[in-house]
């Protein structure tokens, strides 16, 4: 080998190596969205680009991003719009990395809550204020609702616009559990009469927390936790009576409390199969739509606590370097239109509660949302909304997880 | 030997832009950890370089038991992989026929996911499984409940049975072929000085395959110990294996948890590191004794 040949292999290699850093088509980056009418606004994003970064575990979901948002947002807007399934504390690293090395973004939009939003803008790794720009915030959403203000209980600030709303919600076989407990002493007592086939997933899965967190809201009580600190031994004062009923249950859980599901995919597993009697979603339309894919039993169906469960909302929030800040305002606002937030609600496609406010809407905008079809074994939304609590202040999140561990499990 | 040979440095100039490519990524990464476990600031600011987060992993239970359930699943399940895939490779060398296809059909585990082995172990190990519903079918057991629990369990039955079944296929594999490559002359000429088969096994077969299978055990070992995916899905909730502790203390939204976290990865780094160390000496010693042995 020749040192022709060898310099011949070096520029290959680099060729290689740079192809995959090609940019996309973007418009000005320098643009700046909140002195611009709307019409510029629509007009800048026209013909481009927009990315929308967030969580890809639920195949519903993503179809239904790929396709009626994507169809609907190139028609209307001519802008080709791409959902990009990726876990949220990995979009966090990458916005963060970024933000050290001062590199270019690719994300334009991301879907967001909770302790990651308050991670994210302590961080300033989100651009805005940016809700105000929006004419569906303005016509559709009421900016003093607690749900829009509030993220958590931390202050939204207009930094993330409202996407969704979930609550927490447990599912059963009425034909194997005709009269579902409804609190946490029923709860305990059909554990006590079913040992081994109760039981949920371990933190840090999402919705093995809520469901921890919802069980101490039934115990002591929801109204001390909001503006708590996030003192350990505050925490540990306050939740004391919720650690001692879950001790008190543990011996009557599947295998005797010892071990439980990692995930809440795995918990599906064991109630489709007949392993456990309940599961839990923080999706109210689950149980719809796991019963027409055949997962579930035809007789499944979702109930609430009486004292009710813990209810929040999801948002889309810019990244501070999205490349098409423009192309994101027009997207994140047709998703506050009345046919994607319907679309969304349909349980043929992800069944998520609205964020429009009932009261904003004309008559023929709620007969739109009262057409939707709910599906079997799904709780109505006013009742869904009638008894629905509000999460804990963020930080806490990760304290009542590992006390949790330490007494219950370790 | 022959010390006048100029060292040949053309093979790694051509090597070199890989190589630096690549020798850059990971010592970058592993730099950013270093840094991150010592308390550096990833906003940028450096804060005192302490050893604060190292106390209290150390410190920590669940770190601890972490270790020993890591240990223990990851040197069970190597073993026992080892012992059945040369076993299997012995077993098959000695066939006259080719076996293509049984070959191959052994060797799949080898390239599916260790995601999908996870969930392969789980529909056919759990109590709600294959094996306990045919148990129920045959009336071995009266419901799913009473098969053994060997998924979530805190031995870790189900993590050694994901590792094996991943794990033995490999050795096969590897084994087989340095196995075969034995065969031929060197038996001829054993088998002419009068060795019968215990022999060739002992004298000839195991100590030319040794090297091969000190390899990929440390192979198995090593990975095995530092994977998080096999033990997240299918072990106990507590104690959870280092890998994913590790995995857990990062996810977390609370990036002031991050070097915590960069700690517990640099100290799962070190004890492999380590490992592998003590199994290298120990390797050279077993074989500078073998040899010496051999030649009294």
């Amino acid at each position: 080998m020749n040192i022709r040949t060898f310099v011949c292999m070096t520029v290959v290699l680099i060729l290689l190596l740079s192809v995959g850093c090609e940019g996309r088509q973007d418009p000005e980056t320098e643009i700046n969205p909140a002195e611009m009418s709307w019409e510029e606004i629509l007009e800048e994003a026209q013909g481009t680009e927009v990315r929308f970064y967030g969580w890809g575990g639920d195949q519903a979901i993503n179809d239904w991003m790929n396709g009626f948002v994507a169809d609907r947002i190139a028609e209307k807007y001519d802008i080709i719009f791409e959902w990009v399934p990726m876990n949220i504390d990995e979009i966090l690293n990458k916005l963060q990395g970024e933000k050290q090395a001062d590199a270019r973004g690719t994300a334009d939009m991301v879907w967001i809550n909770g302790e990651n939003f308050y991670t994210a803008k302590t961080n300033d790794l989100l651009y805005g204020p940016f809700t105000e720009s929006l004419p569906n915030f303005h016509g559709y959403i009421d900016p003093e609702d607690v749900e829009v203000k509030y993220d958590f209980g931390f202050p939204t600030e207009g930094f993330e616009a409202p996407f969704g709303k979930a609550q927490l919600v447990m599912i059963y076989d009425e034909e194997r559990t005709p009269n579902p407990p409804v609190n946490h002493v029923e709860l305990l007592e059909y554990a006590k009469q079913h040992p081994g086939e109760l039981t949920f997933p371990a933190p840090p899965d999402f919705t093995g927390s809520a469901f921890i967190r919802n069980l101490i809201y039934d115990i002591v009580g929801y109204e001390q936790f909001i503006g708590m600190e996030a003192d350990e031994d505050t925490v540990r004062e306050a939740i004391a009576p919720g650690i001692e009923y879950f001790k008190e249950l543990k011996p009557y859980l599947w295998r005797e409390g010892e071990t439980y599901p990692a995930t809440i995919a795995q918990q599906e597993n064991l109630f489709a199969d007949g392993e456990v009697r309940m599961v839990m979603a923080y999706n109210s339309n689950l149980v719809a739509q796991r019963i027409s894919s055949g997962m579930f039993p035809e007789t499944s169906t979702s109930v609430i606590f009486e004292g009710g469960t813990i209810g929040n909302g999801h948002f889309i929030a810019i990244p501070f370097n999205s490349p098409n800040k423009a192309g994101a305002l027009v997207a994140i606002n047709d998703i506050l239109s009345v046919e994607t937030q319907a679309s969304k609600y349909d349980p043929e496609n992800w069944g998520d509660l609205p964020v429009l406010e009932n009261s904003k809407l004309s008559e023929e905008e709620r007969r739109i949302f009262d057409e939707v079809e709910l599906g079997q074994g799904v709780l109505p939304q006013e009742v869904l909304l009638e008894n629905r609590l509000p999460e804990v202040p963020a930080p806490l999140v990760p304290v009542i997880e590992r006390i949790w561990m330490e007494n219950i499990v370790e | 030997m022959e010390k006048g040979k100029k060292l040949q440095i053309k093979p790694y100039l051509y090597l070199l832009p890989v190589m630096s490519f690549l020798l850059f990524i990971f010592f970058f990464g592993l730099g950013t950890s270093i840094l991150q476990s010592l308390g550096y600031n990833s906003d940028g600011g450096f804060q005192s370089v302490t050893m604060a987060h190292y106390r209290d992993v150390f410190r920590s239970s669940a770190f601890v038991s972490g270790l020993l359930f890591s240990l223990r699943t990851s040197l069970i399940s190597t073993g026992i992989a080892v012992v059945f895939g040369v076993g299997l490779a012995y077993l098959m060398m000695r066939q006259k026929k080719e076996w293509r296809l049984f070959r191959a059909l052994l060797t799949l585990p080898v390239i599916v996911p260790h995601l999908v082995a996870a969930f392969i172990i789980f529909t056919i190990f759990s109590q709600s499984g294959m094996i306990a519903r045919v148990g129920v079918l045959m009336g071995m057991i009266e419901h799913p409940r009473e098969f053994p629990a060997l998924i979530f369990d805190r031995q870790g039955v189900g993590v050694v049975l994901a590792y094996v079944w991943k794990g033995a296929p490999f050795v096969f594999l590897i084994l087989y072929q340095v196995l075969r490559s034995i065969h031929g002359d060197m038996v001829e000429a054993a088998r002419n000085l009068g060795a019968g088969g215990k022999d060739l096994l002992l004298q000839i077969y195991l100590p030319l395959s040794l090297p091969s299978i000190f390899s990929t055990f440390i192979l198995l070992f090593a990975f095995s110990f530092g994977s998080y995916e096999i033990p997240f899905l299918l072990g106990p909730t507590a104690p959870r294996a280092l890998p994913v502790l590790a995995y857990v203390e990062h996810i977390q939204p609370d990036w002031s948890n991050r070097p915590y976290a960069m700690a517990m990865n640099m100290v799962l780094a070190g004890i492999s590191v380590l490992l592998v160390w003590i199994y290298h000496r120990v390797f050279k010693l077993f074989r500078r004794h073998h040899w010496e042995e051999r030649s009294q």
